[in-house]
């Protein structure tokens, strides 16, 4: 049972950043044709047929947006109902549903109305702002804030600043990816690049504003921050802000440039704004969890100390040697089973009953288990870094580096589920009944795959451009999932000492995927620059796997 | 048809879990988790971090037998943090299981047990 509630808290976690994903395009795409699109399209060579583009794209958000919301709200409302025992009609009226019910009938107003007619008009067009307005307001009576037992009016502010930021800086860049696409003569990329930069920058002081306050009234102190699950997620986003802020950096350098009458790179404006894309919503997915913890300065026990983040850390050698399989908890309860059928005459008991959800005893042996498995994942990892920084270096057989995660993936299937064939006496087909271990053979699934593929791109078996793109993604999304799950254990000091290793993993993981996306991507110096860094990340992931401790 | 109502029912109830470390969290209590009370009509507070919508989140009395007593939870706007209640008790260990839907629309879940002695 535990596990299937990770799962749907897991779940819930999702729906709830593509409801973050979709609000934000939906606002950006109207502020970006208001603001910006709709007022220079006469100026622009093909400004008709761009402005029905972004509308296009803002419809869509606005219906990803009604189908996002209605599927969160239909969960929480169908949860009440059942476990409070409350007609349809009473939860309806509960603050929640009255705020999801406003988002998803503005959100259907947009998708309805926004059209190049209603842009044409400044009514319409002032209508439609204020309806995204209200969806604003709507979405921050959804955040901590609103029940926050002071300041609640100031705080609400906040969060709607902080969401208004979000869209304007981050929501309106597909629009920009889209324009940029589609523009060809210099003079149009100077109009929509230096005007979309001012834009961004309003939103980055919305958003640097909002954040300082909401550190001060979540976060509170340093303890706050370093000991506490919402503390470590702020930090990743703050991590990733900054590397935003860089990308952003760049780009203003290139519209300047331009402005200037200059000559800039726009594939590499381009290159930018596609990796601030998917480091954004990566951030959306982040802030979508962050909702699922209690505010740091609400935690005032439990926290964990820096004495204790110390002792965990301190440098020791990594686990080259397994512990016996039969001195896992798990075979010692087996054992202890056999004998007493033995000694009753009766059928020997399983310790474990797959997909029961009872989780399996633990003990010190397992804890190396455990610990030994990462430590040589971490291995593999640092070598794949290293050939393939090598490989990059001009070392021709280095390249085939991707064949590592094979053998990987091999060490994993064999190891990770020590109870199950071929290692423990569980059977391989009964075992698929438990979630986590289904969970670990569709994760070693998915590393022969991207193995493979990454391999014969390497290799020159695959030729497409596109099929190259798949490897870089993989990696962020694993990234951006390993930063979003759930937070859900026991133990919730040791939860976070495995966290606080955890989220520098997946910083990295994001760092690793998109660096490759712009070597790929990104012709020149900077695409040389970025295909140094990705195998550098990886190598970073290695080391910190063989750091990983349990104990 | 009553069977399938159920088995939709436990799936619910296990969904509801789902935001089970979410951000309303018990800041104070009385009684006091693992702590005793005498016997008698024993008043019930227990304290949030956040605004709680009274009338949508519940108290469930689990006694030492595991039968399981639904409390009314008196409703006061100058409490906006507190699920109160009141109930006789007689000696024994019990558990109140507390489901709280927080305004801002987090439901979480929590048992808060604790023990009534004798009435002196
Ligand atoms: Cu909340």
């Amino acid at each position: 049972m535990a596990l299937l509630v990770d799962i749907f808290g897991y779940l819930s976690v999702i729906l709830h950043g593509l409801v973050i994903v979709a609000q934000s395009m939906t606002l950006g795409g109207l502020l970006f044709l208001v603001f910006l699109l709709h007022p220079l399209s006469s100026r622009l060579v093909q400004g008709d047929a761009l402005e029905q583009r972004i509308v296009r794209l803002t419809r869509w958000s606005a219906w990803g947006l009604v189908l996002a919301e209605l599927a969160t709200t239909a969960l929480q409302v169908s949860v009440l109902m059942s476990t409070v025992d409350l007609p349809f009609s009473n939860v309806m009226q509960a603050s929640f549903a009255v705020a999801a019910s406003v988002k998803i009938l503005c959100a259907l107003a947009i998708a309805f109305c926004l059209g190049q007619r209603t842009m044409a008009r400044s009514i319409p067009r002032t209508l439609l702002l204020l309806v995204g307005l209200i969806e604003l307001a709507a979405a921050t009576a959804t955040t901590h804030a609103y029940a926050r037992l002071d300041d609640n009016t100031l705080l609400m502010l906040v969060e709607g600043l902080h969401q208004f930021g979000a869209a304007i800086w981050i929501g309106a860049i597909p629009c920009f990816v889209v324009v940029l696409r589609h523009l060809q003569d210099a003079d149009g990329l100077r109009l929509v690049g230096s005007r979309f930069s001012r834009m961004s920058m309003i939103g980055v002081a919305c958003v640097l504003l909002s954040g300082i306050t909401m550190w001060i009234f979540y976060v509170g102190d340093a303890q706050g921050f370093y000991g506490t699950a919402y503390g470590v997620m702020v930090g990743a986003k703050v991590a990733m802000f900054i590397g935003l802020l860089g990308l952003g950096l760049g780009n203003f350098l290139v519209t300047e440039r331009l402005r200037k009458g200059g000559d800039a790179s726009v594939t590499r404006m381009r290159r930018f704004a596609e990796v601030e894309i998917g480091i954004g919503f990566t951030i959306f997915f982040a802030a979508a969890s962050l909702t699922s913890v209690p505010p740091a300065v609400d935690l005032t026990t439990d926290r964990v100390t820096l004495h204790e983040i110390a002792v965990r850390n301190a440098p020791a050698w990594p686990r080259l040697s397994s512990p016996d399989h039969d001195t896992l908890a798990i075979s010692q309860l087996q054992t202890q089973l056999d004998q007493d059928a033995a000694r009753d005459h009766q059928v020997t008991q399983s310790a474990t009953t797959p997909g029961s959800g009872i989780l399996p005893p633990r003990n010190a042996e397992d804890i190396a288990w455990s610990e030994y498995n990462h430590h040589w994942a971490g291995i593999f990892v640092l070598l794949i870094g290293f050939l393939a920084l090598l490989s990059r270096a001009g070392m021709r057989w280095a390249r085939h580096w991707p064949l590592l995660f094979l053998l990987m993936a091999a060490f994993l299937l064999l190891r990770s589920d020590p109870e199950v064939w071929p290692l423990g006496q569980e059977g391989w087909w009964v075992a698929w009944r438990d979630v986590e271990v289904a969970q670990h053979r569709f994760f070693v699934l998915l590393i022969i795959l991207f193995g493979t593929f990454e391999w014969s791109v390497r290799t020159g078996r695959l030729k497409s451009e596109r099929a190259a793109l798949v490897f870089p993604l993989l990696v962020a999304v694993g990234g951006a999932m390993l930063l979003t799950h759930s937070h859900q254990i026991s133990n919730v000091k040791d939860q976070m000492l495995i966290e606080l290793t955890h989220t520098p993993l997946a910083l990295a993981g994001v760092a690793a995927g998109w660096s490759r996306w712009l070597e790929l991507r990104l012709p020149g110096r900077g695409g040389r620059i970025a295909g140094y860094v990705w195998p550098a990340c990886f190598m970073l992931i290695g080391v910190i796997l063989l750091w990983y401790r349990e104990a | 048809m009553q069977l399938n109502r159920r088995v939709a029912f436990a799936t619910l109830a296990l969904l509801a879990s789902l935001n089970v470390s979410a951000h309303a969290i018990l800041t104070d209590s009385t009684p006091k988790a693992n702590g005793s009370v005498a016997a008698g009509h024993v008043a019930l507070t227990l304290k949030y971090n956040s605004k709680i919508d009274q009338g949508r989140s519940r108290l469930l009395l689990v006694a030492a037998d595991k039968s399981e007593t639904p409390l009314a939870i008196t409703a006061s706007a100058d409490k906006p943090n507190e699920l109160d209640s009141a109930t006789d008790l007689k000696p024994g260990a019990y558990v109140i299981r507390w489901q709280a839907l927080a305004l801002d629309g987090h439901i979480t879940r929590g048992d808060l047990p604790f023990n009534v002695t004798p009435a002196p």
